[in-house]
């Protein structure tokens, strides 16, 4: 019996010993997703309180104010998991792709009635997200013809609606991951029921993360050859389209680095990968819109940049998924 | 698109497509050595082919294709079936499975792709198939005409947006449609561009486009996208759905219907698995039971109809085609393997090779 009870206690000791060989979960989620909330939580503060001091489109506090929130938003934008999808949480903070012109839509509809649903914050928070959030205040911010449409009284309470309620969402996302969702990466059985899964959560994020800024910040401009799509790209009006994907792919390597902080080579070649882009996307500061997409050279380098950002793509599925025991079978990946 | 060429089975011998012009027109699925099922496969080598098997799960027949495949249609009588690309299709091939020939490119209309299903008309003459309208964001019905060539002949509104698989209720010759509700549109991929607004139904049609009816799924389900579908002879309805947001305990992915009822759900019930995606899902041959793949989880489940639980787990890797058997189900998956699940046995592996079976077994009744 003794000698049971000795070899169990060594097997457990060699059982905790051994450690995992994975990222340290707990890192990241310091690291990575609470630092990036509490900036976004920090910038969209201010955000709301320039709004109040001056909500002129003019104000270049409150312009200011916009951009430096959306780059913190794009610092945790592909964290799609937890806090952020409770409510609709996300969606109403940027609501993006909106092929249907959703958001000018529904601004137009409180403009045209006055709504006096935007002087309550609970009851603006009820509105289809299209009404809310980064897109809708860009449109505010930035465009001209919906201006010419209204009055200034009502966009002044439109404009101070959309900022606080931007914050709210932000400070509530942020408070859910400092007090409670963070320790779900300390031990698993609850939300995650092992590790791995936790780990593959974040996987999932970068990989998803990588394929937007592929498939929907750069593919929705360039369109096809025979119809290439400028005024689809993210952001033209306050002509952040190529600031938005440079920022996310800043995003995008801090995660990746991280979690491939147990396997040097994927992490050098992924670093390698993320420098080739960047270098790609410099070539795009002449066309921050990605305006130039209808012509030949124009259209180019935003296809060169694409195709760096799809090699990391490959290095991420072909070698940072198998370093992490993440893979996923042939069906399991498709999505159908 | 590159011309298709036959693999020589083991098993059987093809005739080149000169020899089969000169075949009896009414040749059948007997011809081709009475395949009971067909499905899409990778090679080790990376080709694709749409493969026949036979009940004892041998090879009968197999056609190169030129990408990959998602799910096939069987023509009821005739040795026909069309093979759908995976989406965003741009085509969708009818193949002579006797000969390997192509009989017909279904090309995609303009602003049209195919979503990857399809299915004949009782009396094979009309081929249906589910299309997205992707300028408008809307989901198609496309109508050709399988006894002229395989015409377009028209197209209906699909009753919602995403429509995936589509069936045919046996007794009526109503069509069941599921509406995933996910607008994508090919420039971007597969991006989701309207999950905040998203919501997935179940819509019956009936064969000139009018809407029957149409169940959607709960509120606190409007993120489970409806996917696929099987019938029962009795035109109970079958639906297992892909869960757009983080999983939680006893979230329900498959259930049935039954026209004038509500959804069904069927609960795993299990806290060590909570699924979030559904591959497929079948009736039993006797329709008492329901089998559903779960590839990313790494298993199946089957259900006797009317008890609140499953019958039981099983692993398998990659799991993802199912399909009824005399009794049982076959299941195929992304690994190679072929296996049997029998009621309250183990999963029993019938075949196994190299090739990576892709998504759908499809019966050909």
């Amino acid at each position: 019996m003794r000698a049971t009870l000795a070899f169990f206690l060594f097997a457990l000791v060699v059982s905790v010993g051994k450690a995992d060989s994975g990222p340290s979960l707990p890192t990241i989620v310091d690291r990575h997703v609470l630092t990036g909330y509490s900036q976004l939580e920090a910038t969209t503060r201010k955000l709301a309180q320039s709004a109040t001091a001056n909500c002129a489109p003019s104000s270049e506090a409150l312009r200011s104010a916009f951009h430096e929130s959306f780059d913190a938003w794009l610092g945790v934008s592909h964290l799609r998991f937890g806090p952020s999808e409770v409510d609709n949480r996300a969606f109403a903070l940027a609501f993006w792709p909106d092929p249907r012109n959703k958001t000018r839509k529904a601004l137009a509809r409180l403009v045209a009635a006055r709504d006096p649903i935007i002087q309550e914050p609970s009851a603006y928070k009820t509105l289809s997200v299209a009404a809310r959030g980064f897109f809708a205040l860009e449109i505010l911010l930035f465009d001209s013809v919906l201006r010419s449409s209204g009055d200034a009284e009502y966009f002044c309470a439109l404009t101070r609606a959309i900022a606080s309620d931007v914050a709210d969402t932000a400070r509530e996302i942020a408070k859910d991951w400092r007090d409670d969702f963070k320790t779900e990466f300390n031990s698993f059985g609850g939300h995650y029921r092992t590790e791995r899964e936790a780990r593959q959560e974040f996987f999932k994020a970068l990989s998803t993360g990588l394929q937007f800024v592929s498939e929907a910040r750069l593919g929705r401009p360039l369109g096809t050859f025979e119809r290439p799509r400028p005024r689809r790209a993210e952001m033209r009006l306050s002509k952040r389209s190529l600031r938005n994907v440079n920022e996310s792919l800043d995003a995008l390597r801090d995660l990746a680095s991280q979690l491939a902080s147990n396997a040097p080579e994927t992490a050098e070649r992924l670093g390698l990968g993320f420098d080739a882009a960047r270098e790609a996307a410099s070539k795009l500061i002449v066309d921050p819109v990605f305006s130039s997409v209808a012509d030949v050279q124009g259209r180019l380098r935003v296809e060169v940049l694409q195709q760096r950002v799809d090699n990391i793509r490959r290095i991420v599925g072909g070698e940072l998924a198998p370093a992490l025991g993440v893979g996923q079978g042939f069906n399991a990946l498709d999505g159908d | 698109m590159r011309s298709m060429a036959t693999e020589m089975p083991d098993r059987r011998t093809f005739l080149s497509g000169a020899i089969a012009a000169a075949l009896p027109a009414n040749s059948g699925w007997a011809d081709v050595g009475s395949p009971q099922y067909l499905s899409a496969a990778r090679t080790q080598n990376g080709l694709l082919h749409l493969v026949g098997l036979d009940d004892d799960i041998q090879k009968v027949f197999s056609v190169a294709l030129p990408s990959r495949g998602h799910a096939a249609a069987c023509h009821p009588d005739l040795p026909e079936a069309v093979v759908f690309a995976r989406r965003p299709g741009r085509y969708a091939i009818v193949l002579d499975c006797l000969t390997g020939t192509v009989l017909a490119q279904l090309p995609a209309n303009t602003e049209r792709h195919f979503y990857g299903h399809g299915v004949f008309s009782q009396d094979g003459s009309r081929l249906y198939t589910t299309e997205n309208a992707y300028e408008l964001g809307e989901g198609r019905i496309g109508v050709w005409a399988a006894d002229d060539g395989y015409r377009r002949v028209g197209e209906m509104w699909s009753g919602g947006i995403g429509p995936h698989d589509i069936k045919l209720l046996s007794a009526s010759g109503i069509l069941v449609v599921a509406n995933g509700g996910i607008d994508t549109h090919p420039e971007s991929g597969r991006t989701k561009l309207n999950l905040p607004t998203m919501q997935s139904n179940l819509t019956y049609l009936s064969v000139h486009g009018e809407i029957l009816e149409q169940v959607e799924t709960e509120p606190e389900l409007r993120l489970n996208s409806i996917r696929h579908l099987d019938v029962r002879s009795d035109d109970l309805v079958a639906f297992a759905c892909q869960w757009q947001a983080d999983p939680f305990f006893d979230l329900m992915l498959q259930g049935t219907h039954r026209r004038g009822e509500t959804l069904s759900w069927l609960a795993l019930g299990r806290a060590d698995r909570t699924p979030t995606y559904a591959g497929s899902i079948a009736f039993s041959r006797n329709g008492m039971r329901i089998g559903v793949t779960y590839p990313r989880s790494g298993g199946l489940a089957d259900w006797r109809l009317g008890d609140p639980c499953p019958g039981g787990w099983h692993d398998l890797k990659d799991a993802c085609g199912i399909a009824m058997r005399r009794s049982g189900f076959l299941v195929s998956s992304g690994t190679g393997t072929v296996a049997l699940l029998l009621e309250n046995q183990w999963l029993r592996e019938l075949h196994a090779s190299t090739l990576s079976w892709d998504n759908h077994l499809i019966t050909i009744r």
